[in-house]
Formats: structure tokens, sequence, C-alpha cells
């Protein structure tokens, strides 16, 4: 059976002033599949999520949702595109102000017409699938490191997503606890079927979980190889054998 | 039921005497939730049953929505004593329930307080932080004077390499302002008074009025308060933005003293800049008062300035400056004291910078009000 695609990049460029970081990007990720993006420093993995989610608009190319494209759409499609997605930001996003329970109320007060009783429902049904029963009335200044990630896994997923991107999800956490949220990801995509699309550095990682890995890299400006993590790891391109092996030696 | 051609679509009831069969077809999705409540009531359709199935196999579309409407009608089930049960689902829709459904689902939280309890402990609460405020800011001051006096006897120990910025920051750039501020209320006062003197004639006492509230009161006030607003909560800001970036905890550990790094220079910059631009000021708004009185009273500039010779003393202004330079402390501790407080984020910089001036301005009013009961109880 074919796969569906739910994005496909094509052509993208991404320029900031003079500086082209990449160009001529093609890909597709495929529905309910982990996808993982890496490659090293400053090779624009980043950048790519941020193109991805419309955060930043590409110098040239495509990016299609459904097979319709995101980028050129207007304001209100756009909206609700995004309705659809969901993002774990690098440095969580959660409001400081606001509680757990305010911070994933918000997201469902704006976008659905559920009532107070309803919407306290599913922010305890969503901080359970997270693991974090009874945190609602906690700041997120009170909770831990791992905690505020998976609060804003939470927050990110109180409309249902149908993709969830991650941004260096393993950052600023300890071993133990990236490995419970590798675990926590993997939980959601099988229970939920939700695509997922991770930028990652944290190789451990990103060989547990992903389906298929895309990496990036400096010199080509672009894609340097793509796919499953065993056939990354036995690659013939020495630059991709090394980047992956490497890692695994220290395992 | 409210409308059969919306009902129809949304979902398929088979009923008997005893038992519900319910077959939903419209997506039980969160932007379609209000489809489901609008065209049936279930609460209304199970009175009386004895069982009831729900069958997903027409279900397409579904998300968390499904999940707690489920569970909304399996409690009411429950507390009804009626036979819950559900068909046609998928491996899908099985792990979908399975992964959203709370795992501890009857978590019983604790009795909530009362509103009364909560209106007390909230006073009782605020009266903690006030004084646990009160009891660090004489720690810190404390400790500020130690340094103070360590630093007198070896200059070295103070970082001097910031000082002459923060003079200028806190002294040479306030000037404009302060100097606008001042002169604008010396004209202000110099107007008010004027109308009121020239009811009795005494024209020529307005340079008393203006020489005396300018130098003793209005002068060392209104810079004290501009000065809090720039400075107090600028080193609020700072420090408490390199508290949050872990700035502070890096030069603890290379062995600095945030008094004598980060403090002192900041304090004795302000300590310094507010006497020169209160006596800077004093002759703004004396000018401004001279302004207004030449403008609506029968004087001249030298009538003015021969009655301001007689009526203004030296202590008038000493006493002024004398002021001005304990508001400069004041101020310049309060600041930096909030900066020390901030924990967490950003949001925390911004409540203590807050604070900050709140904070300073109040101890300013206070000082200057203990200020006129001590000189005017000696009688100066």
């Amino acid at each position: 059976m074919e796969k569906e695609k739910i994005i496909e990049v094509k052509n993208l460029k991404v320029q900031y002033g003079d500086r082209v970081i990449l160009e001529n990007v093609n890909f597709d990720i495929y529905k309910g599949e982990i996808f993982v993006i890496v490659g090293g420093s400053g090779c624009g993995k980043s950048s790519l999520l941020r193109q991805i989610i419309g955060l930043e608009v590409p110098v040239e190319g495509e990016i299609d949702f459904e097979g319709k494209d995101f980028i050129a759409a207007k304001k209100n499609q756009k909206r609700e595109f995004l309705k659809r997605f969901g993002v774990l930001f690098q440095s969580n996003g959660l409001f400081a102000s606001m509680t757990i329970g305010e911070n994933i109320a918000l997201v469902l007060e704006k976008s659905s017409d559920l009532n107070e009783a309803r919407i306290d429902k599913i922010i305890e049904m969503k901080l359970s699938s997270v693991g974090l029963n009874g945190f609602e009335d906690f700041l997120p200044s009170e909770i831990s490191g791992g905690m505020k990630k998976r609060a804003a896994l939470a927050r990110a997923m109180a409309l249902d997503p149908e993709i969830l991107f991650f941004d260096e999800p393993s950052s600023g956490l300890d071993p133990v606890t990236s490995a419970a949220l590798d675990d926590l990801i993997k939980q959601i995509n099988d229970g939920l079927d939700t695509t997922m699309v991770i930028v990652s550095h944290d190789l451990a990682s990103v060989l547990s979980i992903s389906d298929r890995i895309i990496m990036l890299d400096k010199s080509v400006r672009g894609i340097l190889a793509i796919g499953t993590p065993e056939e990354l790891k036995n690659s013939d391109d020495e630059r991709v054998y090394n980047f992956f092996n490497r890692i695994s030696e220290k395992e | 039921m409210k409308n059969k051609d919306e009902l129809e679509n949304t979902i398929e009831i088979e009923e008997t005497a005893e038992f519900v069969l319910l077959r939903p077809k419209s997506p039980l999705t969160l932007s379609n939730s209000k489809v489901y409540d609008n065209s049936f009531d279930y609460k209304k359709l199970l009175k009386g049953k004895e069982k009831l199935v729900i069958d997903f196999s027409e279900l397409e579309n579904y998300d968390s929505y499904l999940v707690i409407y489920l569970n909304e009608i399996k409690a009411f089930c429950k507390i009804n004593s009626i036979e819950f049960q559900t068909k046609g689902m998928d491996n899908r829709l099985q792990r979908f329930i399975e992964t959203l459904t709370p795992k501890t689902a009857d978590i019983t939280k604790g009795k909530q307080p009362s509103y009364w309890y909560k209106y007390f402990k909230n006073i009782g609460d605020l009266v903690k932080i006030i004084f646990s405020d009160l009891y660090k800011l004489v720690e810190f001051v404390g400790d500020l004077f130690k340094n103070f006096f360590r630093m007198l006897f070896k200059p070295s120990l103070m970082r001097w390499v910031d000082f002459p910025e923060y003079l200028i920051s806190a002294g040479v750039n306030a000037v404009p302002i302060t100097v606008l501020i001042v002169f604008l209320i010396g004209v202000i006062s110099g107007y008010q008074g004027a109308v009121q003197l020239a009811q009795f004639g005494a024209d020529k006492f307005l340079a008393n009025l203006i020489g005396i509230s300018i130098t003793r009161e209005l002068s060392p006030l209104m810079v004290a308060i501009i000065v809090a607003g720039r400075s107090g909560a600028a080193f609020a800001a700072e420090i408490g933005t390199m508290k949050v970036s872990e700035e502070i905890d890096a030069l603890t550990t290379m062995g600095f003293d945030k008094m004598l790094f980060l403090v002192l220079p900041r304090v004795l910059a302000v300590a310094i800049s507010m006497p020169i631009l209160v006596l800077i000021c004093d002759v703004a708004g004396i000018a401004g008062g001279m302004l207004a009185g030449l403008a609506s009273l029968d004087i001249t500039i030298s009538s003015f300035l021969s009655q301001l010779n007689i009526a203004l003393s030296y202590w008038d202004v000493f006493s002024g400056i004398l002021k001005s330079v304990v508001f400069g402390l004041l101020i310049s501790t309060i600041g930096c004291f909030r900066g020390f407080q901030v924990e967490g984020g950003a949001e925390s910089v911004g409540r203590y910078t807050t604070a900050s001036v709140v904070t300073g301005i109040f101890f300013v009013i206070l000082v200057d009000a203990l200020f006129v009961f001590v000189l005017s109880a000696l009688g100066i």
C-alpha cells in the first residue's frame, strides 16, 4: 500500500541576507511516521522547521500540506492549517504567567466551543497522557525541565493535531528524562497515529525513535541523505556513515 | 429531539423499552462538538432504560472529544445503573481511547478552601511578604555598609571601571528631564502662589515661597521620583536579567563579591549625582517661579532676587541637598535589592522592576516626612 503524503517540500530555498542556507530541498513526510531532521550545527535544521510551520517564509519553493500550498495560503486558510499542527519549541514556549492548565485552556478556548467543564476534562486528559496528572495548577516555574517539556507537549496536543513538530526535544534534559520523552513520543505516535517531525542532534534518541531520517549538511546546502536509520547507518557516503556510526560507537 | 434531519445525519438511534443502541455518524471532534449537543440529549433518551450499546462502526472522524463524550455517557450510566457496552471499535480507535483515557481517572482533588479562608490567607501572606522583604532589605543594607567600609580601606576592591558609566547614565543623562520637570513645577507653584499673594499685596514674598519650597522640598522630591523611575528601575531590570541568565551565579563562582562588583558602584554613582542634580534643579525651579511671578505680578528680576537673598538661607539649600543624598542611597539600594529578588523568568524581572519604583518612591516620601518631623522638632 502506498503511503499517504502529509507534507511535501518542493525546491525549497532558505536564505538570510546574502547567505544561502538551504537550496533545492525536496522531500516528503508520510502520514503517521516519525520523521527526524538531523545534521551538524548551522546546517539549517531549525530554519527548515521554521519554514514548514510557517514562522518564516522561504525565498523560493513550495510546502504542501495534504496537497495544498501552505505558503501561498490566505491568512484564514493558514490559520485552519495551523490548528492541525502542534509545535513543541526548544525552550518550551510555556507562558510563564499562566498555570499549566491555563496554558492548555488558552488554545482550547480560542479554537473550540467547548464549555469550561469539558475544557477541564480535556486538560486532565492531555496532562494524564503525558504523565502529569494533577499538575493543572502549577506554574511553569514550579516544575522541572523534563516536566515543562511534557507540559508543553500536552499544550501542543490540545487540539489533537495531525502533525506534531519538535525542535530539539531533548535539549537540556538528562539521558533518563530524554529517554522517557522518547517513549512518550512513540506512545503518542502509536496510540494517536500523530505524524511526528523532530529536529534533533541527540543521535541515541534519533536512532531509537525514527522511522525515517533526513540528514542536512552545510557543504551541500541541503539534503545529504534520506532514509531509514538502518540505511543511514550503513550508508556508502563516508560523511553520513561517520555521522551515524561515530556516535553509535560511543554508545 | 430538536431537528430530525440534523439528528439523522448525526447519530442513528435504535430503541426498545429497556434497550438503546447509538450509532454515531457525524465526526466526534472538538470542532463538531456542538452538533451532538444540539441534536440530541442522551440523558432524556436513557431515562428508564436498562442497557446502552454504542456502535462505532459508522464513525470515521474523531479526536479527544470522543473520549470525553464517551466518559460523560459512561459516568451517567454508572450513576443511573444502566449497563454500558461498546462495539464496532477497530484497533486504531481502541489504542486512541487507551492513550487518552486519564490513567487515574478519578483523581479526588482535596477540598477547596472557602472564600474567607483564601481572603485571610492572602492578607496573611501579604503581611508575611512585607516583613520578610523588610528583613532582607535590612540584611542587604548591612551587607552594603560592611562592603562600603571595606572599600574605604581598600578602594581597589570596588569595580571602578563601570562607575563613570553609571555616573553618566544616572546623573548626566538625567539632567535635561529633571531640569525641565522642576522648572515646570516652579512655574506652576509660582502662578498658584502669585494669585494668593496678590490678594494681600504681598507680591514680593513670592521669592520666599518659591525659594524655600523649591530648595527644601520640591526639587529634592521631584528629582528623587524621576531618578527612582529612571535609575532605580534600570538597576532592578539589569540585575534581575543578570540573575535570570545566571550571570550573578557565574560572578559568585568566579569569586567576585556582588556588592563590590554590582551594587556599590551603582549606589555611589546615584548618591553622588543626586545632590548635583538637585542643585541644578534648584536653580531651574526658582527660575521657573520667577518667570511666573514676572508674568503675573508687579515685580522685577532684581526685586525678586534681592528678596530671595534675604529669604533663603544656606541651610535651606543644604538641607535639600542632604536629603537628596539619602534619597539617592535609598533609591539605588532598593533598585539593586529588588533586582536580586528576581527569580524564574522574564515576567519576574518586570514584577520586581515595578516593585523597585514603588518601594523606592514610598521610602523617599517616608524619609522625607521623617526629615520634616525631625528638622521642625529641632527648629531648623
